[in-house]
């Protein structure tokens, strides 16, 4: 049974729609929500919490529909939104000592180690941590209560390098018992590449894909040539960017053949990314 | 239930909500429209309220394992408490205010149960009309406040002025001399007390009414917000 499913997910605003999105995650994953900034990441993990309203879908939490079983099913989710941006003038003890009461399942041990990891002083204000502190507060809430569930709203933005990498860590340490997953956005590739099982595009507010990463770098090809080359082929590349010598872009693996006398490479996902956000619009360099 | 009104006193509560209490000592002030007392502690749930929308209290909440609908209750909880707080203070300066001044209030409301039928209705009023507007734009609470101001100053005016009018018309308008005898003063005979029983009991109906709407408008608006 999955953790997660998300059913034809739809949320109209007057400007944007949050389309018919889907898709699931199996315990013991990570999944990398991914996508360009206002392509509708938060919309639809907020959606999913009931936070924003959503105006059709369903979603399932361990085969519950999370709208029918609010307060069971967010027992058993950890969300983090960031930074931790409330009560700025309370302590983390004061606000700790509030959560836990709302969790049966609350780890009090699990809990001490976050702040040891993460080097958190209970006794300060929220006012008084920095914003990567703060997203460090959030997170030890959130992996404090056995969630089988974590929805983390780009954990990583905002803490450094060393935090980062210790997180992901973290990550791989939660998942390892099988029974629970992740989904995280973030605009911060390369963690994905450390750390993701699957990843979940999405554009515009539809999902473009949402399948594991081996498949989705497999499913395309970076491709180099000379300009003469790019004239002709430039209806198979998804994004290109040209320059005086000639151009690099992205194609599908299928169309590889097209490329005979060019130079083709595996996908990295933060290419993938470039070369699909570019595919109404192509970049001419100046060089 | 229980955690959640925890995460109210705990996380919630304000200073001012506090200092307000004193102000029930206002009832010891000789001719002075005592239900204005009761509007002081409007003042400091919405103090309490906009603090709490300052700090992304609903947004919190939300992402506890609670409804959205148990989010809107325990804040209702935790007002009928507040304010259920003030009118039990409330109780012993009726009894002391009336041994301080036992020729009544020329201003208005004597100390008497009808009083606390009063503040009852005044506090009905601000829950009827600030609380499903907060659940529905929680940064506008001061707009919000100002709104609710309106409809429990009238309150007061209807209110103070029906026992003022009764206590200078009493001997013309027999409806009026009813009112000044068995309503206005700290009742003293078997009638006075059976009549501001009753008035103090539809009063609390109408409280528990009027709450009552409020948590069904506030919980709709609230599930339609997007945070």
């Amino acid at each position: 049974m999955n953790v997660l499913e998300v059913r034809g997910l739809t949320k109209r605003y007057e400007r944007f729609t949050l389309d018919n999105v889907s898709f699931a995650l199996e315990p013991g994953y990570i999944m990398g929500f991914i996508g360009r900034n206002g392509a509708g990441k938060s919309t639809t993990m907020k959606s999913m919490l009931n936070l924003v309203r959503k105006d059709a879908g369903e979603v399932l939490i361990n085969g519950r529909d999370f709208y029918r079983n609010e307060s069971l099913c967010k027992g058993e989710i950890g969300f983090v939104m960031g930074e931790f941006d409330c009560y700025k003038k309370s302590t983390l003890k004061a606000i700790t000592d509030v959560t836990k009461r709302f969790y049966k399942t609350w780890d009090d041990a699990a809990y001490r180690s976050c702040l040891k990891r993460f080097d958190l002083d209970e006794n300060k204000k929220i006012s008084e941590l920095s914003a990567g502190m703060k997203v460090k507060y959030a997170l030890a809430l959130a992996l404090s209560h056995n969630a089988v569930l974590l929805i983390l709203d780009e954990p990583t933005s905002g803490l450094d390098p060393v935090s980062r990498d210790d997180l992901l860590d973290v990550f791989r340490a939660v998942i390892s018992d099988g029974t629970r997953s992740i989904l995280f956005s973030t605009h911060i590739i390369s963690d994905l590449e450390k750390c993701a099982d699957f990843i979940t595009y999405i554009k515009n507010g539809k999902i473009l894909t949402s399948t594991d990463v081996e498949s989705f770098r497999s499913s395309y090809r970076l491709v180099s040539g000379e300009r003469e080359q790019l004239e002709a082929q430039k209806s198979y590349l998804i994004g290109y960017k040209a320059h005086a010598f000639g151009f690099t872009g992205l194609i599908r693996t299928e169309d590889a053949d097209k490329f005979a006398g060019c130079k083709t490479a595996p996908a990295d996902l933060e290419s993938i990314m470039i070369y699909t956000e570019q595919e109404d619009g192509h970049e001419e360099s100046a060089l | 239930m229980k955690n959640l009104l925890y995460k109210e006193f705990k996380l919630c509560m304000t200073a001012p909500m506090l200092i307000f209490y004193a102000f029930v000592c206002m009832l010891l002030i000789p001719s002075y429209p005592y239900t204005v007392a009761a509007f002081f502690i409007c003042n400091g749930l919405y103090f309490t309220f906009s603090q709490a929308a300052a700090d992304n209290d609903l947004l919190f909440t939300t992402l506890l394992p609670v409804s959205k609908a148990d989010a809107v209750k325990g804040k209702l909880w935790f007002v009928v408490i507040m304010q259920g707080l003030f009118l039990l203070l409330c109780v012993p300066m009726i009894l002391l205010g009336n041994r301080i001044h036992p020729d009544g209030n020329p201003a208005g409301a004597d100390c008497s149960l009808t009083l606390l039928g009063g503040m009852l209705i005044l506090f009905a009023i601000f829950n009827a009309i600030f609380l499903p507007r907060y659940f529905r734009e929680s940064h506008k609470s001061g707009k919000h406040f100002l709104i609710a101001l309106i409809g429990v100053f009238l309150w007061v005016t209807v209110f103070e002025g029906i026992l003022i009018a009764s206590s200078a018309a009493g001997q013309y308008i027999p409806f009026f001399g009813w009112i000044r005898d068995n309503l206005d003063a700290f009742p003293k005979t078997p009638g006075a007390w059976t009549a501001q029983g009753i008035l103090l009991a539809v009063c609390a109906l109408l409280y528990a009414g009027a709450n009552l709407l409020a948590y069904q408008k506030a919980a709709r608006n609230f599930n339609s917000v997007d945070l």
